[in-house]
């Protein structure tokens, strides 16, 4: 396979936003024409919109296993159901405790949520997890005690793709303390792996766009009826008042359609990532000096996170972009900041490997060819970027 | 027994989310209503004796209120 990409060549960035199903943009479109479209409204103007809002929580409740659609809240994206569950949740339990449960490798909008919480007063405590990212169910039921009212732990992990075993983690801490309450951060992986609430036994589970095949700029928060949330933006009784405001149809009736696409047909969608995300795998750990950060089985399908050795990985995602090739730095609200990717430091790895991490991501439109001319890209890549500082890379051998 | 969760709005919106409740129950039906706005405790009796349902319970704290209400 020639390494020489066109721009646009191979697009393995659906974390950010993946390409979108067509039939996903025409339910998008539907409500981004000349016509008005406001559910809440009286007259008839307003039907289209109320149905195709009605729809899409009854699609997206029925994703997750959800028995009653209104308890589905849809909002802006999975970072602000991260965020409105954990504040919410915490503030309208306070008569629980002061105690908040949480890992050190949660996504960067739970851990802003609950330092928000520590900063009023909340009780905070982190758990560890192991060399691939998994947390013990046995910590999290010693760390639920008598004064914890909640506990946040996600399902499949953004950056490093590991998929925690729900449904243990919720009985250990429901073993500690039965009413404790539970929200799953889903946003990286309803869609790309099981999710059911009701088995799982959580309280609140977050939901994103971009694993179901829907833009960034879309999301929702289930909340269990009796499980009490004060809302974050108020003033209005949009989403059962949880979140006032105009809803956003557009990305209401993305996700709805999303869901409604991935519930018919989810095995063999993941099946499909997994086998792709497989053989992206291991093309590239053919490179010397790459490894794969979080597990080899068990994490999301098409959910690549690797580092290269001797290599910044901003630098080499900025060099795959000049080539055509789209990925994502491995965690890229702290490599920004010339910081070490906290999930990294969590699961062992030594500064060698914490700052030179990239995330291949799969959507369903990907194809083998892609996958070819980026591993291609990121061989030469590599190679170019560490010789380009010799010195660091002999002084690290 | 039906629930509103009107916690962190302020009225009319907890009275609202009971009316719509209410609008979709059975006759006889009980919801339960959860509110930290005091002005609850006005504006919902009189919502109830406007639309004939029944105010079964009333009970609030410093922090916050739990009412319920029959439907007619």
């Amino acid at each position: 396979m020639s390494a020489d990409a066109p721009a646009g060549a191979a697009y393995l960035d659906a974390v950010t936003s993946p390409r979108i199903d067509p039939r996903i943009a025409q339910a998008m479109a539907a409500f981004v024409g000349t016509d008005p479209s406001s559910p809440s409204a009286l007259h008839e103007w307003a039907i289209p919109a109320a149905e195709a809002l009605a729809r899409a929580r009854e699609e997206v409740a029925a994703l997750i296993g959800a028995d009653d659609p209104d308890a589905i809240i849809f909002v802006s994206s999975a970072t602000e159901a991260r965020t409105l569950a954990v504040t919410g949740l915490h503030r309208a339990n306070r008569a629980l405790g002061a105690g908040v449960v949480s890992t050190t490798i949660e996504h960067a909008a739970v851990r802003g949520a609950v330092w928000g919480l520590e900063r009023s007063g909340a009780d905070v405590r982190e758990l560890g997890v192991d060399g691939d990212g998994l947390l013990d169910p046995d910590d999290v039921e010693r760390a639920v005690g008598p004064d914890t009212a909640l506990l946040t732990v996600h399902h499949g992990h953004e950056d490093i793709g590991v998929v925690q075993d729900v449904a243990r983690i919720v009985a250990a801490a429901r073993r500690a303390r039965p009413d404790v309450r539970v929200h799953v951060d889903a946003g990286a992986s309803a869609g790309l792996a099981p999710i059911d609430v009701a088995a799982s036994g959580c309280d609140a589970l977050s939901i994103g766009g971009p694993p179901l095949g829907a833009p960034p700029w879309c999301g929702a928060l289930w909340v269990r009826p009796g499980a009490r949330l004060q809302p974050m933006i108020v003033g209005g009784t949009q989403e059962l008042g949880k979140r006032a405001g105009p809803e956003c149809l557009p990305g209401i009736a993305a996700l709805g359609a999303a869901a409604a696409i991935v519930r018919t047909d989810a095995p063999a969608r993941q099946r499909a990532l997994a086998d792709l995300g497989e053989e992206l795998t291991r093309r590239l750990l053919e490179v010397p000096e790459v490894v794969l950060n979080g597990p080899r089985t068990g994490r999301l399908p098409g959910n690549v996170h690797v580092a290269a050795r001797g290599v910044d990985g901003e630098s080499l995602a900025a060099a795959l972009a000049a080539r055509g090739v789209a990925v994502a730095p491995g965690s890229a609200c702290t490599q920004d900041a010339g910081k070490e990717s906290p999930a990294l430091v969590a699961i062992g790895r030594d500064r060698d490997w914490t700052r030179s991490s990239v995330l291949f991501s799969l959507d369903d439109q990907v194809t083998e060819r892609e996958i070819a001319v980026a591993t291609a890209v990121f061989a030469e890549e590599v190679s170019r970027l560490r010789a380009l500082a010799p010195d660091a890379e002999r002084a690290r051998r | 027994m039906r629930l509103v969760d009107a916690l962190g709005t302020r009225c009319p919106v907890p009275v609202t989310l009971t009316a719509r409740e209410a609008a979709r129950a059975e006759s006889g039906d009980l919801i339960e209503v959860l509110a930290d706005d005091p002005m609850v405790l006005v504006d919902l009796p009189a919502w109830c004796f406007e639309h004939g349902h029944a105010l079964v319970s009333i009970e609030s704290d410093a922090d916050e209120l739990r009412a319920v209400v029959r439907v007619a």
